[in-house]
């Protein structure tokens, strides 16, 4: 019981939340679902979850363009629950908005079981997880594709020489376990630069960035 | 009956061959153009049209015009009917027109203005309705027949600029408003004048209704666009809606399809290659389908997807200024095929487009193999790949072990650049 990991479901449709439940493996303990905003929020404070399992779109949010995901991200500020964006879509401000909201990672509904079940653990963790597509939508909005590079590791609108080659790696379809082989690093080390890089995609004040959020009244 | 329609058949069979040979040979006449309208035209291009159909000059076709207006008018009707009926010829360009037709028009109404207006009281526009007797009714009829010109040359010269030299590039871009003000500042200016001096006040609706008829038009134009943007809003609003709908049933069923078949499975494959087609409908249905590189590399995925147990995931970064119809996105097409058919499963492709070059890697996760052990007369990789990369000036190698082969095409951004390096 301890070792497991409680998950929370929020999804509007009841044959993916039952299908996504039977194919997490024993490891991740489905604690609760909910269907729309208020009730994820209920849920979040009722069961206190490892991870929030969410997807990005959700009917009841607050605004008229927010599209739920953030709303539940928002509305459950303090805890200490962290969310995993589930998302159909792989539209890059879909991805970028609830990441900016606090989402620690997002993969797609196509996803398999395995591979949902290795990204709660790993955000369960506290790492971070970037899918192929993510990784290239960084690259290309903090720049690096244009030869940006951060003179500083803590800089917030570029990122380092090291962080690109590993987001490259990931864009390139690399686990972080090939990526630490193929750059000679340990996977942690991998892990933390994967971290670094979700916290400027989160802080950064970036234009490519804040375009997306300020269209979608986010900032 | 039948009979007769028999022979008729059998004998015009019978004289058929003699036919071609009694007839001379008649010169064909070479096909007359179109009757058009000239897009670079004086005022209509009515006349210049009508004269490049009939193969006249211009000038006789306008000379014929005024000739058969001196005949009652009728010059005047055939030119309005031809312009009328007429169609522009085809072309993009708006219609531009050497004449300033608007402005003619003005000054024709000032010239007219200023003969009759200082005796417009003499021409019996009086207290007296018009249709009651005058001694002298000839020139109340005049004086009607003059401010009815008068007016109409202003109203005229107004919707002239701003319906039909709307789209004029010979027109200056404040042309429409200028007339416009000019043609309402004579008719107030009229209307004014008509007040002060002793007339028949049913005479001032006619300049009113003027003043009337050239708000009407830009209130059209208002309206007109307003009505446009209502239709475009309404069908943005049921897209947008449509696509939500689709996107909360479909598109997660789909999802859901896939995920539960198994990612190489029959079913997946055509459940990825629905959700592909659905979403490019929903989100780039307005977008112009222009074939650049991750684009082009994106819908051969799909194809792939279809053909081979396969599942590609096409992720680009940076501009793409690379063709694809170049050599790179040739030799790509080839690597994604080759992992496609030997690997199977999950396949990388990655386009990163930057000033310096574009670098696209294809990864897959199979057995891999040895390229020097690949037999001399297997040309895919060799020639397709990597030989084809090297004439274009390219780059394209090979790496392969137990976990999966990964191939990188890299491209020079521009070809100068690296002749000076």
């Amino acid at each position: 019981m301890s070792d497991s990991i409680r998950v929370v479901i929020v999804d509007d449709h009841s044959i993916f939340r039952s299908g996504l439940r039977a194919d997490l493996d024993e490891t991740v303990e489905v604690v609760g679902e909910a269907a729309d905003v208020p009730s994820a929020i209920a849920a979040i404070r009722e069961k206190l979850p490892d991870v929030v399992l969410l997807d990005v779109h959700l009917p009841g949010g607050a605004g008229a363009d927010a599209t739920g995901g953030e709303s539940v991200i928002r509305g459950s500020a303090p805890t200490t629950a962290r969310f995993l964006a589930l998302s159909v879509s792989d539209a890059a401000e879909d991805v970028v908005r609830v990441i900016r909201a606090g989402a620690r990672g997002y993969i797609t509904k196509g996803s398999s079981g395995v591979e949902v079940s290795k990204a709660v653990h790993a955000v369960a963790g506290g790492d971070a997880v970037f899918s192929p597509r993510l990784a290239g939508f960084v690259l290309d909005a903090f720049g690096a594709v244009a030869g940006e590079t951060a003179a500083v590791d803590d800089e917030l609108d570029r990122l380092s020489a090291r962080e690109q080659e590993v987001m490259r790696l990931i864009a390139r379809g690399y686990a972080y376990k090939e990526v630490a082989a193929e750059l000679f690093i340990s996977i942690k080390t991998v892990e933390t630069h994967v971290s670094a890089v979700l916290r400027k995609l989160q802080l950064s004040s970036r234009h490519e960035l804040t375009v997306w959020a300020s269209e979608r009244r986010l900032l | 009956m039948s009979r007769g329609w028999l022979d008729g058949v059998m004998s015009s069979s019978a004289q058929h061959p003699l036919v071609p040979l009694a007839r001379p040979p008649r010169a064909v006449p070479p096909p007359r153009p179109e009757l058009t309208r000239v897009r670079e035209c004086l005022i209509t291009g009515t006349a210049a049209g009508l004269a490049r159909h009939l193969g006249v000059s211009t000038g006789l076709v306008r000379a014929m015009f005024v000739a058969l207006t001196l005949l009652g008018g009728a010059g005047v009707l055939l030119y309005l009917w031809c312009w009328v009926f007429t169609p522009w010829e085809p072309g993009e360009s708006a219609p531009s027109r050497r004449a300033p037709v608007a402005w003619v028009m003005l000054v024709g109404a000032a010239v007219l203005g200023l003969l009759v207006f200082p005796e417009l009281s003499d021409y019996r526009l009086t207290m007296s309705p018009p249709w009651a007797y005058e001694p002298n009714g000839g020139s109340t009829v005049l004086g009607l027949a003059i401010l009815l010109t008068l007016v109409a040359l202003l109203v005229a010269a107004a919707l002239w600029a701003d319906l039909i030299d709307r789209h004029d590039a010979a027109r200056g871009p404040r042309h429409a408003a200028v007339v416009r003000i000019i043609a309402i500042v004579l008719i107030v200016w009229l209307l004014v004048a008509m007040l002060v001096q002793p007339i028949n006040r049913l005479y001032l609706l006619v300049p009113f209704a003027g003043l009337l008829a050239m708000f009407a038009s830009s209130l059209m134009h208002r309206w007109r666009e307003l009505s446009g943007e209502r239709v475009r809003r309404i069908r943005e609003e049921q897209r947008s809606e449509m696509a939500a709908h689709l996107h909360d049933s479909v598109l997660q069923t789909l999802a859901l399809i896939q995920n539960r078949a198994g990612a190489s499975s029959e079913a997946a494959r055509l459940a990825r290659a629905q959700e592909r087609e659905l979403r490019a409908w929903l989100y780039d249905g307005d977008a112009p389908a222009d074939s650049d590189l991750p684009t082009d590399l994106r819908d051969y995925a799909g194809a792939l997807e279809l053909d081979y147990p396969v599942h590609i995931d096409v992720v680009s970064a940076g501009l793409s200024t690379e063709r694809a119809s170049g050599e790179l996105a040739a030799a790509a097409r080839e690597a994604m095929l080759n992992a496609a058919r030997h690997a199977g499963g999950e396949v990388s492709v990655y386009i990163e487009g930057s000033t310096s070059g574009v670098d696209v890697f294809i990864r897959d996760r199979g057995a891999g193999f040895d390229l020097d052990e690949v037999p001399g007369d297997r040309l895919g990789v060799r020639q397709s790949i990597i030989g084809r990369m090297r004439r274009a000036g390219g780059s394209g190698t090979v790496r392969s072990d137990e976990n999966g082969t990964e191939v990188h095409l890299r491209i020079a951004g521009t070809p100068l650049r690296s002749e000076d390096a």
